[in-house]
Formats: structure tokens, sequence, C-alpha cells
């Protein structure tokens, strides 16, 4: 059932978590926007449309995977022989990540907790958190969430789906924890679902790009020795930035170290992109050319993935896109490997 | 002739004649005001090469990347060329292996506004090349003055930490510094480790003042680091006040003059001393 | 200020084989009495000492930092010394930029035979750091 929540309401919903100190928001930085703990509810924008106007960005900077999977975590602490408490992992209210977000998040469970070994902490992480997105209506040029299979209406993923209309939200349940939040809402009138529809038009339009992801697998199987590899990345600098902020990037490093007497292990993120990744005890490093790093990602997110879980990894968010020093854009690559394959008859 | 119609003619010229073996600077990305950096091997493709305010990068870091495939020709504004003195200065490239286009420049213009770096830049027009493309530029670099001096040591500390608490030790701006060529980084370094590496106020400021530390003399602010930055850290702060200090102390500038070595690789008997007892 | 609550701050102190530590054991077999905070790290110059070895102490719980060397001009190899005094003016001045408190971090020039100068120096650097309190700026949590 669509529920309708006027902009009062939705307020007063989030002010209750936000009293509870636990509603995370995007919050406008200087020319981006990221996520922040919410300590009045003035502050969130609840009109996503309104913040772009207001120069944020159509996303945050940091993917929503914070959430379940933070940039690091403590895994345990001990002094001595004493092991050391280590935080509770709290219960989260997110409000404002995007379908593609979403998206990512079902994947990241996919991957943690559907796939072999659970992981216990991501797993207690999105139980803890609720999800409540909120639909594009205005996409920017660098999304293609489309292209990739998801959708700017699409609510895979999230607890709740919220669609702008006029004077308010369309609020769609997902899960359990969605329907309990959306109690005692009224039920949307025909003419505002018909609204959020044609608002759901409208934004798919403006995403043209279109990938024929099984060709792009298929080249991709063949494409390991390609030169194009090394065509696309002269310009690449092999920081992290395209796979920290990537919102279904999940390699992580297990870090030691001693602060003060008291010895931690925690979680970090990792990203394929340094040197360090790949390099062997011995020395030897089988991906010490860039060229071969940035293959990785690209066969990671259209391939590996595919081969391991039967999904394309890329969400289309195009925060790569947009944060690399580079200026590398992965449709590009894209593109120039559908190509290459086509001229080789694959 | 334009400055771009001048630096595509004699980069057609200079493949042509086998004087380098290939050209770097910049072309369009996929999407506008952003630019991609270009190493260009072919004649038909030296259209592709544009120089204009989008140029975001600092060319002496790809410089290092190149510099293997032969004699290089390279694009440079005043702060790619200090970078490239500074490069030479520590023996990192060769004179006679790059051949540098020098362009004057007006500023980098990042989301409709001049980058924090270039407002103040003292030296728009290349300290060091083998041919100019174009006239030089002038302009009044602004002042940069904020409050940030003014306040307490206690609201300093708590701004900073508040800029480094986002850093998620990406190292976009490690990886776009051409001063940055450690093999190993020192937070990359285990066995032991240095710094650590985990999402820790205390070791992001270590990582943001060490860094800052290791560029003394040497960083010319270029603000490449900044702009490359995802999460919109400001990190000009640390880097122009260390410049500033090099300047006021050693009254050097890092790369303005080829036979002047970095600050911190001279010294003198009567360096300043009177903060030590 | 932080003296009645007992606060006894723990200072790290990087000293040059060659002239400050010869200086702090002359004050040591001299019986000078200074006080206890110090804890001596030996380096065989000042010129080792890496300005992140003084971070690295404040992160891990020291309240404040001495670092010593011999006087410009004596240095055991000659110019240690020197391309220290650059890099610790750099790093002085960066410091106090950042807000962290004038006096937790501290240079000085003490010879071998300075050993009554070397307990003055760590009297003055402990009553100035017991008043600025524990380090809690860059202390590592």
């Amino acid at each position: 059932m669509k529920v309708f929540l006027k902009n009062e309401d939705l307020k007063k919903l989030l002010a209750r978590f936000v009293q509870e100190g636990r509603l995370f928001a995007p919050v406008r930085r200087c020319g981006y926007s990221g996520w922040d703990r919410v300590s009045s509810v003035d502050e969130v924008v609840l009109s996503r449309e309104q913040a772009i106007l207001q120069g944020e960005e159509v996303n945050t900077r940091e993917p929503a995977k914070i959430f379940v999977f933070p940039r690091s975590e403590t895994l345990f602490e001990f002094e001595g022989e004493e092991a050391v408490e280590t935080g509770e992992i709290p219960e989260l209210v997110v409000f404002g990540l995007r379908p593609c977000d979403g998206r990512a998040m079902a994947f990241l469970e996919r991957f943690f907790v559907g796939n072999g070994p659970e992981d216990p902490r991501v797993r207690q992480r999105r139980e803890k958190v609720t999800l409540i997105g909120v639909a594009c209506n205005s996409p920017a040029d660098s999304c293609f969430c489309t292209a990739v299979g998801g959708g700017p209406h699409e609510n895979k993923g999230l607890d709740v789906l919220l669609r702008e209309v006029a004077g308010g939200f369309l609020g769609e349940a997902v899960t359990s924890k969605g329907e309990e939040l959306l109690t005692g809402f009224p039920e949307a009138t025909a003419q505002q679902d018909a609204e959020a529809e044609k608002l759901k038009a409208n934004a798919e339009a403006t995403l043209a790009l279109k990938i024929d992801l099984n060709r792009l697998k298929a080249a991709l199987d063949n494409g390991f020795a390609s030169p194009i590899w090394e065509r696309l990345t002269l310009e690449c600098v092999n920081c992290g930035a395209c796979t920290f902020l990537c919102p279904t990037c999940h390699c992580f490093d297990v870090f030691d170290e001693t602060v003060r007497g008291r010895k931690r292990r925690s979680r970090i993120w990792d990203s394929c992109q340094f040197t360090l990744y790949s390099q062997h005890a011995s020395g030897h490093n089988p991906r010490l050319n860039p060229a071969a790093r940035y293959r990785n990602r690209v066969m990671d997110k259209f391939k590996y993935t595919v081969d391991m879980l039967g999904e394309v990894s890329c969400v289309g968010c195009g925060r790569c896109v947009r944060v690399c020093p580079a200026g590398i854009d992965i449709r590009v690559a894209v593109a120039e490997i559908l190509k290459e394959a086509a001229q080789d008859g694959r | 002739m334009d400055k771009v119609a001048r630096l595509r003619q004699r980069a057609k010229e200079l493949l042509e004649k086998q004087e380098v073996v290939g050209v770097l600077g910049y072309r369009a990305s996929s999407r506008p005001g952003i630019s991609q950096v270009a190493f260009i091997t072919k004649t038909e493709e030296v259209d592709r090469l544009i120089f204009d305010a989008t140029c975001s990068q600092n060319l002496a870091n790809y410089l290092l990347k190149v510099k293997d495939k032969g004699k290089v020709a390279v694009v440079a504004r005043g702060c790619d060329s200090r970078s490239i003195v500074v490069l030479l200065q520590e023996k990192q490239i060769e004179r006679g292996q790059v051949y540098i286009l020098g362009v004057g420049c007006e500023g980098v213009i990042v989301q409709g506004e001049k980058s924090v770096s270039c407002r103040s830049c003292q030296y728009p027009n290349p300290v060091i090349y083998d041919e100019m493309l174009g006239e030089e530029v002038h302009f009044e670099p602004e002042k940069v003055e904020d409050e940030f001096d003014r306040l307490t040591p206690d609201e300093r500390w708590q701004i900073l930490s508040a800029e480094v608490a986002r850093c998620i030790r990406c190292y976009a701006c490690r990886q776009v510094c051409p001063n940055c060529y450690c093999p190993v980084c020192f937070v990359d370094a285990s066995m032991p480790a240095l710094v650590g590496k985990t999402h820790n106020v205390s070791d992001n400021m270590v990582f943001h003042i060490m860094r800052a530390l290791h560029m003394a003399g040497r960083c010319v602010e270029c603000g490449a680091c900044h702009r490359a930055c995802p999460m919109g850290i400001d990190l000009m702060r640390f880097n122009r006040q260390v410049a500033k200090i090099v300047r006021e102390r050693f009254g050097l500038v890092a790369g303005a003059k080829p036979d002047e070595m970095p600050a911190l690789t001279v010294f003198k008997p009567e360096d300043p001393q009177e903060f030590i007892r | 200020m932080a003296d009645s609550s007992g606060f006894e701050p723990k200072i790290v102190a990087f000293l040059c084989n060659w002239c400050s530590y010869a200086g702090a054991d002359l004050a040591g077999i001299s019986r000078m009495q200074y006080p206890p905070n110090v804890r001596v790290l030996r380096v065989p110059c000042s010129g080792r000492v890496d300005p992140f070895f003084i971070l690295q102490a404040l992160q891990q719980g020291a309240d404040g930092v001495l670092i010593s060397g011999c006087h410009p001009g004596d240095c055991h190899y000659l110019t240690g010394n020197y391309v220290a005094r650059r890099r610790f003016a750099v790093l002085h001045d960066l410091l106090q930029f950042c807000g962290l408190e004038p006096g937790r971090v501290t240079f000085a020039w003490v010879s071998a035979s300075e050993g009554e100068r070397f307990a003055q120096l760590v009297r003055e650097v402990t009553d100035r750091v017991r008043k600025l309190g524990p380090n809690r700026k860059l202390k590592k949590e």
C-alpha cells in the first residue's frame, strides 16, 4: 500500500529519531553533501529537489555503505590478557539515500551475509539500521542507474522508499521494518500516485545511457590481455577515491596496532587501486602496473561479481565519475571495451 | 595564433621530427568543465590537446610516469614548471629528458570559481621553458586573508580537526602531487607501522601534518591536492602555511629559481633559532 | 590550574648521543636533582629526529616532548644539527599554527658539559607542561 506523508508529518517522524540522537541525513558541505548525525530536524532539507537547488549534489559523497561497512571499525581490543569491551552497534535511521545506494546495500548484504561464511558485523549493522530512501526526480548528468539494471524510483535494498510529490512524499514500505514506520499514514490518492509515476518517467527519460551488460560481460571474459587497459589509464593516479566512494566496493584489510598499551585489531577499507593491495609477502606484486589495477576494478564490477553472485555490482551512482581527480569516466571505459570487442568481432 | 593552436602545431612538429616520443598535456574529458591528462604520441591526435581554465592536474606528476619512454614534451604553467624544477633539483628527472612548452596561466576554475590556490598565485608564468606558447600573463594576486590567524590555538585546532576528521585516507592528495614519489610512503610502512590506518582523527591529523612537512620547501602550492580531495578538505590551509613559513624563515620559494635548492636540503650557519633554548 | 589534581606530565626527551645525552649523564653523575617526569631516548644526532617521532610521542600519550642536540658548530657529524634546525623551525611554526599549545614541544641545544643547564631545562619544561595540563589534542584514542 502506498501512503502519503505531508511534509510536516515526515518532519515529525524524523524529529522523533533526532531526539533519540540516531538520525543521519545528507547535510550540505561546501559544494557537495555528506552524512551527518542530525542534532536538529531543521538541519535536514527534506525536499531533496530543494537541496539540489541549494547546491548539494544529487547524492552524498560518502555512500550509504558506511552504515553497514564503516571506513574502519574495531574488531576487538585487549589489554594484557583482558579483553576490552568495544562499543555496541547502535540503532540508526538513515534518511535521504538514493535508490542506487539502496541497491548497493542489497548487494553488500548478499556479499557479506548470503554468500558463504557470514559477516556478523555487517549483518548486525543492517539489522539495526533503518533505510529511508528518497527517489530521484532529477538525476545528474553523471548518473546512469538504468544502464545497469536499476532505476531512479527503485526500492530494492531499502526499508522505505519516499517519492517526492507536491506537498510531501509518497511512501512505500519495502520491508516489515518499513511497514512499521509507515503505519498510521493515510493512503495515497490515485492522483498522487499518477504524479509520482510521471516524475519517475521524466527522471528515466533523462537517463539515456544504455549498456548491453551481457555483451560487456562477454567482452570482459575475453578482454584480460587487451591493450585497452593501458590506453584507458595513463592518467589514473591510483588513489582510492573511486573505490572508497563506490557504494558496492567491499574490500577490506585487517590492521593491528597498539594504542597506548591497548592492542587493537580493526577492519579498514582497502582499495584494489593501491599498490600494496596485491603485494605478496615475497615482494612480488602481480598488479604492479596501474593499468592492471584499473582493469581489476572494471572487471570486478561487470564480470567478477556476475561470476560470483550473478549480478553486476556497479549501480550507476556516478560517484567515481564525479570524484576522480584524473577525470576518468567508467562509462567511457565500458564504451571503449564494447567498441573494441565489436571491432574484433566478439 | 592563439595558445592552443600554437600548442597543437608545435606538438605535431616535435612528434614528426621525432624530437620527442610524446607530448604531455591536457584533453577534454567526458564531462564539461573537467579536463584529463593526455599523452599524445601520434601526430593525428594532436588536436585533442587543449589548454584552458579546466586544466586542474599538475603535469609534473605525470612526467615521472612517462619519463622512461624517452624524451617527452610537457605543457607547463608557473606551478607545473616550478614542480619540474624541484624534480630536477632532486634528480628525479634530467633536463635533457624534457622539452618544456611554457604557457602563462590565469588560474584553474572549478565549479565556476577560481581555485583557492590560484587566487593568490605569484607565479602564473613558467620559470623555465624551452619555448613559450603565447604571451606571459599578468594579474594581481589576491591576498588570502581570513580570520584563522586571529583565532585562539584551541579554536584553530578545533577547525583543523574537523577538517581532517572527514579524511577517508584515499590518498588522492598524495597521488596527484608531483613531490610525493616515495616508493613506500610513510603511511604505508609496516613492520613497524608508523601511522595508524583507521578512521581516527589523531592519525589523520598526523598524516596531514607530516605530508605538509614533507612538502616543506618543495610544495609549489599548485592546489592539485586540494582539488583532488573527494571530501573537500581544505588542504591548502596546511600547504600554504608551510610555504609561508619557509618563505619567511629562509627567504625561499620552492622551485622559483633552479639554482636555489629546496629549503630543507640546505642550511646556513646563521639560520634563525630564536625558538631553540 | 592542573597542579591541584596531582597531574604529573610525561615528557619524552630525544637527546643526541654526543652532547645532550652526555650532558644529561653529567647531571646524573653530579647528583643534580631534576624532576623524574622525563623519559630519555638516545639518538645519534639531533638530525636523526624525524618530526614524526615528536608527533607519535604525543599520540601515544606524552604530554610534552623535548628535543636537544649539540650547539651549532659542535655537531659530532659536523652538519646534522644544522639540517635539524631548519626542520625543527618548520615543525615548531606549523604546530603552533595548528593550535598545539606553545611549550608542549621544546627544542634546545645542550652540550656535554652543561649538566646543570640540562637539569634546569628539565625543571622548566616539566613545570610548563604541568601548567598546560594533559595533552589532549594529538592524543590517540
